[in-house]
C-alpha cells in the first residue's frame, strides 16, 4: 500500500492505494489541488519508495522549489529515492522528434528503462503537457500497467479542462483504478473547495464528494456549515454543546425563568478526520426572519424533536421549510426518547412529509454517543451529496 | 450595476464604461503601444483592484513600471510567469506570486484563484474607498507568449473557465494579442470569448486604435496617447 498521507482518505480508501494500481487526482482550474500530488509524493518518500516524478513543466530545480512552497519540507531528504524527469527531457524528446507516433516511442522507451534501472515502486507523472504533445491516447499508453513484472504504482495529476466528459471515459473504460476529482463550489468568491471519489477499483465505495482545506502545508476534510434546527426547548443548545469540542451559545432567559437561544449555538468539532462547524438556530417563532440567513451555505441540516411534544411538530415543518431543507441532506433527531411518549417514526414521517431515505433516529441529547451518532449520519449524507 | 471605465472617451462617453464581466481583446502588432494600452485599460481606479498575468516582463520590474506611472501598487496583484526560470527559489508574497513557466496552466489557475481570495480576504493593503464586491480588472499580458507555450484548443478551454470565474466574480478581463504572429483561425477563436475588441496599429505619426463590439461607438481609427499610464484621445 502507498499511503496518500491525507487524514481521512487513506481510512476511506482501505489504509491507501495498493501496489501496481493507477490513480489519477483530476484538478479544475483555479482549485488549490496540487497538495494531493505533492502529499503522495512525500508519503511515498517517508515510507523509504523509490519514486520516479514526469514535471514536463518545470526544471528540476523549480519542481523541488515548488514542493517546498507546497509542503514546506524538503522532499529530497525523506528516505526515499526521487528520479525527476523534467522540462529538459520532453524539450529534448519534442525536438529530436517531430512525430507523435516517435515521440511516444522516444517517451516509452526512457519510462520504461528508469523505472527497471531504479527499480522504481511509484511512478508520478504531471500528465498536461504529455496529453498535449502525444494526444490522450498516446500518452495513457505511457503509464505502466499493473499486470507488468514490477508491478509499478502510477499517480497522475491532470488540469481538467474537459470537465465531467473525460471523467466518465476514464472510469468506463477503466483506465485507472482510483479517480479522484477536485473542485470549488464557485459562487461570488472561491467559497470551498472538495475532492469527488469518483471511482475505486479495489473497493465498493460509493461516489463521494468531501470538502476540504488546505492547512498548516496539510489537507484538511471540512464541512463548514451544519444547521441544527427545531421546535423551542427541543434540546438544540444541548445537542451543540454535547457535540461539540468548544462552542458558544446565545442565551437569555425566558419570563418564565426558561432559557432560550437569542441568536445562534455555535460549535466546533474534529470528528472522523472532518473539521465541523454547527450552528444551532433560535427555536422562537419571533426569530423566523434570521433564519434563512443562518441557513445560507450550509452543507446540511439536523431536526431536533421534542418526543414528548407531538404538538411542536407543526412548527417543525415550519422551520424545515424556512430553512429550505429540501435542497439539502437532512437528518431527523428525535430527542428526550428516554423519557415517557408516543410519538413514533410514522407520525413523523407522515407529518413532516419526509422522503423513505430520510433518517430518524430517537435519541437523547444528554448522552454523548447518541449525538455523535446523528452527526455521522450526517456526515455521511453530505459526502454522498452531489453538490 | 458597477460599471468599469476604460480611459477610452469614445466607450466612456458612449456607454459609460464596460459592464461587470466584460472581455476586451486588444490586437495589436509588435512594436506598437498595444501592451501600454493594456496597462492604461488595466490601471486601477479608486476602490479597485487589478490582477496582472505577466508573461514577459518580471514582477519587480513591472512593479517599477507601475511606480514610473503613477498606478496605486497597493492595489495590484501579479502572476508572474517570468522569474521563476531564471530564480526557481523565489517565493510568493500577499500581491505577487510565482508560477513555473508560462506553460503552468494549473499554477497559473491556483495563483489567480488565490490573489482574488486575498482580496476579498481584505489583506491587500486598507483602501478607504473600498467597494463591496471589489470590482477587479484581470490583464493577461499576453495570449501571445501563451499560444506559445501552449495549443490553441487547451488555452481556449482555459480561458473559457477563466472568462467564466471573471463573470461570476463580476470582474472584467483585458487580453493582448499580436495579431500579426497568429493566422485568421487561432484571432477568430480568441475574439469568440471577447465582448470588445480594440485594434491597434502604430504609424509614423501615432498610434491610433480602433474599437469593435460597442454599439454606438465610432468604428474609424482614432489617435490615442499614454501619458503617466493614462490614455488621452488625439482629437
Amino acid at each position: 500500500m502507498i499511503r496518500t498521507g491525507i487524514t481521512g482518505m487513506d481510512e476511506m480508501l482501505g489504509s491507501g492505494i495498493p501496489k501496481g494500481t493507477r490513480v489519477v487526482f483530476s484538478l479544475e482550474p483555479g482549485v488549490e489541488g496540487r497538495m494531493f500530488m505533492m502529499r503522495t509524493i512525500a508519503s511515498a518518500l517517508n515510507e523509504k519508495k523509490n519514486v520516479c516524478i514526469l514535471s514536463p513543466h518545470c526544471t528540476e530545480r523549480v519542481f523541488f522549489s515548488e514542493s517546498f512552497e507546497i509542503l514546506e519540507i524538503d522532499i529530497t531528504n525523506l528516505g526515499g529515492k526521487a528520479v525527476i524527469l523534467d522540462s529538459t527531457v520532453r524539450e529534448s524528446i519534442n525536438s529530436c522528434e517531430k512525430k507523435g507516433t516517435s515521440r511516444k516511442l522516444a517517451w516509452k522507451k526512457l519510462i520504461e528503462e528508469t523505472l527497471e534501472q531504479h527499480s522504481i515502486d511509484v511512478f508520478f507523472v504531471y500528465f498536461d503537457l504529455l496529453y498535449e504533445d502525444l494526444g490522450l491516447q498516446k500518452a495513457l499508453d505511457l503509464l505502466p500497467s499493473g499486470r507488468e513484472k514490477h508491478r509499478v504504482t502510477t499517480v497522475v495529476e491532470h488540469l481538467n479542462l474537459e470537465g465531467d466528459s473525460l471523467i466518465s471515459r476514464f472510469a468506463s473504460e477503466n483506465i485507472f483504478d482510483l479517480i479522484i476529482s477536485i473542485h470549488s463550489a464557485f459562487t461570488l468568491v472561491p467559497f470551498f473547495n472538495f475532492f469527488t471519489l469518483e471511482y475505486v477499483s479495489w473497493a465498493r465505495i460509493p461516489r463521494r464528494s468531501i470538502p476540504y482545506r488546505v492547512a498548516g502545508r496539510s489537507i484538511r476534510l471540512y464541512i463548514p456549515k451544519i444547521i441544527i434546527t427545531g421546535p423551542p426547548a427541543s434540546g438544540k443548545s444541548t445537542f451543540v454543546s454535547h457535540a461539540s469540542d468548544s462552542g458558544i451559545s446565545v442565551d437569555r432567559g425566558d419570563l418564565d425563568g426558561c432559557r432560550t437561544t437569542v441568536a445562534m449555538d455555535l460549535g466546533w468539532l474534529h470528528f472522523r478526520g472532518f473539521d465541523i462547524t454547527i450552528f444551532g438556530t433560535p427555536g422562537q417563532p419571533r426569530f423566523d426572519p434570521i433564519i434563512p440567513q443562518l441557513v445560507k451555505n450550509a452543507m446540511g441540516i439536523i431536526l431536533i424533536l421534542d418526543a414528548t411534544r407531538p404538538d411542536m411538530l407543526v412548527r417543525a415543518k415550519e422551520l424545515l421549510h424556512l430553512a429550505h431543507a429540501e435542497k439539502l441532506p437532512l437528518v431527523i433527531a428525535v430527542n428526550k426518547s428516554d423519557l415517557p411518549h408516543q410519538m413514533d417514526d410514522v407520525t413523523i414521517r407522515e407529518m413532516l412529509n419526509l422522503r423513505d431515505e430520510i433518517p430518524v433516529f430517537f435519541i437523547s441529547a444528554l448522552k454523548r454517543s447518541d449525538v455523535h451518532y446523528v452527526v455521522e449520519s450526517m456526515v455521511d449524507r453530505i459526502t454522498r451529496h452531489p453538490y | 450595476m458597477y460599471i468599469y471605465q476604460t480611459g477610452i472617451s469614445l466607450i466612456d462617453d458612449i456607454k459609460g464604461g464596460i459592464s461587470p464581466g466584460s472581455n476586451v481583446l486588444i490586437l495589436a502588432p509588435s512594436m506598437s503601444s498595444g501592451e501600454k494600452l493594456g496597462y492604461a485599460i488595466m490601471r486601477p481606479h479608486e476602490g479597485e483592484f487589478a490582477l496582472v498575468l505577466t508573461t514577459v516582463m518580471r514582477s519587480v520590474d513591472l512593479m517599477d513600471f507601475f511606480s514610473s506611472e503613477e498606478f496605486n501598487r497597493d492595489a495590484i496583484g501579479v502572476i508572474d510567469s517570468v522569474t521563476k526560470l531564471s530564480t526557481p527559489d523565489v517565493s510568493d508574497t500577499t500581491q505577487i506570486k510565482y508560477v513555473s513557466s508560462p506553460s503552468d496552466l494549473t499554477g497559473i489557475g491556483i495563483k489567480f484563484s488565490s490573489l482574488v481570495e486575498s482580496i476579498f480576504n481584505g489583506e491587500f493593503p486598507p483602501s478607504d474607498h473600498a467597494l463591496f464586491p471589489p470590482p477587479i480588472r484581470f490583464y493577461i499580458d499576453s495570449l501571445t507568449t501563451l499560444l506559445m507555450y501552449r495549443k490553441l484548443e487547451v488555452l481556449y478551454q482555459f480561458l473559457h473557465v477563466m472568462t467564466s470565474k471573471l463573470k461570476k466574480m463580476e470582474a472584467i478581463g483585458i487580453y493582448i494579442l499580436n495579431n500579426e504572429s497568429f493566422d485568421e483561425r487561432t484571432l477568430s477563436l480568441m475574439k469568440q470569448l471577447m465582448n470588445v475588441v480594440i485594434e491597434v496599429k502604430s504609424e509614423q505619426h501615432g498610434d491610433f486604435l480602433r474599437i469593435r463590439g460597442v454599439p454606438g461607438a465610432p468604428q474609424e481609427w482614432v489617435q490615442f496617447k499614454i501619458h503617466k499610464g493614462t490614455l488621452e484621445m488625439v482629437a
